[in-house]
């Protein structure tokens, strides 16, 4: 059996088909988290509902997310709920991914000037109007080089879901060096692998954030 | 509810010890890596400064792909994959190593950012006055940059604490990996699980507080969207 590079690549990128589907449904599940608790720290005049999203949102960001999958995967099995290892990293990762998207909507928000929302609703334009096509807009354009780290680290921690056995690529990786131990090629291939997938994508982010910036 | 803490206040006793001693590791561990990460990141910086293009070029290069590559990669790589070129790092050496390179990317962009925030007319005030170069850079450039820089660095430390959990996936012994070992011995992952997260939000929440406090502090008076 050839062992090279390419035959490493091939193994390692059938890995990969799953760390494209955690990364999507991890990211998926952050943006429809992040947006609305982002929106209700913002605007809710209700002091329990912003304590609790804060204790929400300090818990997932200052606890490892490794932490997180560990509780998620091994912690409720042990009280029934079985979770495929899959759908632990996608929840996981996820939970984590909606309180940093919080975090960066939040601020976005709070970068506007208070000016943009009066003036909307000065013009006549209803509340919700208002958010649609002056706030959100606005502040997407400002998270823009947020989320694009989001992104990327988002792409790099599904690696972390190979610890409760998601078959993604360090999974592979690791299972191949026990079985042929060409240790530095395997790990080096799955570096460059990865560095393959996140430059792209910050590239793209960086790409939109230049053209936003350009058509002010 | 009840019963699920009466566990903890059976087991308690015999974990905590076990939890705090880890926990000691886990800090040197990160600290460790946090002064790698510093002593890098100010190499590369200087680097992305300097006059030479080739320097400039392979210092953005190395950042841009140290960004671009999972911890848990870098870990394995230099754990498993170092000793095959006659290099071997014991697990602590080889996650503080890791977490250093990591981190310095990230250190780099900071002081890279905090150092370029500074107005040039300091700097060509602090000349005028007939400063010395490296004096106007201690004296003038490097405090106001400081202000910016340590919030961020702050956050960095978090990063790279919580980071240090991954080293138990090359047999570290801190934190995560006591904690690992525990729950197959008492086959109580979700309690485990739980309380090793509150010991990592023990250490890392105050320091994210400090570190938006400190931010806070630097962008004072502005109003924004949204009620207060």
């Amino acid at each position: 059996m050839d062992n090279g590079f390419l035959s490493v690549l091939a193994t390692l990128l059938t890995g990969a088909e799953t760390a494209l589907k955690v990364s999507l449904g991890a990211a998926v599940i952050a943006m429809t988290g992040g947006l609305p608790l982002a929106l209700s720290v913002v605007f809710t005049r209700i002091a329990l509902v912003r304590v609790v999203i804060a204790v929400y949102v300090e818990w997932m960001r200052n606890v490892p997310a490794l932490a997180h999958l560990f509780v998620l995967y091994f912690g409720l099995a042990a009280v029934g709920i079985r979770l495929t290892p899959l759908t632990a990293a996608i929840v996981g990762l996820g939970m984590v991914g909606a309180a940093i998207l919080c975090d960066v909507f939040v601020g976005g928000l709070r970068a506007l000037h208070v000016g943009q929302r009066e003036a909307a609703l000065a013009v006549g334009l209803t509340p919700l109007q208002s958010l649609r096509f002056v706030v959100l807009p606005q502040m997407l354009r400002l998270t823009l080089p947020s989320i694009g780290n989001y992104a990327s680290q988002l792409i790099k921690d599904t690696s972390i879901a190979s610890a409760i056995a998601a078959p993604e690529i360090m999974f592979y990786a690791r299972n191949l060096v026990t079985s042929t131990f060409q240790t530095p090629l395997i790990y080096a291939t799955a570096i460059l692998l990865y560095a393959s997938i996140v430059l792209p994508v910050s590239w793209l982010f960086a790409l939109a954030e230049r053209r936003l910036e350009a058509r002010r | 509810m009840s019963e699920f803490l009466d566990t903890y206040r059976t087991y308690l006793p015999e974990w905590w010890g076990r939890l705090c001693a880890a926990v000691g590791v886990t800090i040197e561990l990160s600290t460790l890596g946090f002064a790698l990460a510093i002593l890098l990141g100010t190499a590369l910086v200087l680097m992305i400064r300097s006059r030479w293009r080739f320097a400039r070029l392979a210092a953005n290069a190395f950042v841009q792909f140290l960004r671009a590559v999972p911890l848990l990669a870098l870990l394995l790589a230099l754990y498993f994959g170092l000793p095959s070129f006659g290099v071997t790092l014991s697990s602590f050496w080889a996650g503080a190593t890791g977490l250093g390179l990591q981190g310095s990317a990230y250190v780099a962009e900071v002081l890279r950012g905090g150092l370029g925030a500074i107005h040039r007319g300091q700097r060509e005030a602090g000349l005028a006055a007939g400063l010395p170069p490296h004096k106007v850079f201690l004296w003038i450039v490097l405090p106001q940059a400081l202000r910016i820089m340590l919030p961020p660095l702050l956050n960095c430390y978090v990063s790279l604490l919580k980071d240090s959990s991954l080293c138990a996936l090359i047999a570290t012994d801190e934190l995560m990996l006591t904690a690992r070992a525990m729950s197959s011995e008492f086959f109580l992952p979700l309690h485990i699980f739980l309380l090793v997260g509150l010991f990592y939000f023990a250490i890392a929440f105050p320091l994210s507080m400090l570190s938006r406090l400190m931010a806070q502090r630097l962008s004072r008076g502005r109003r924004s969207v949204g009620v207060v």
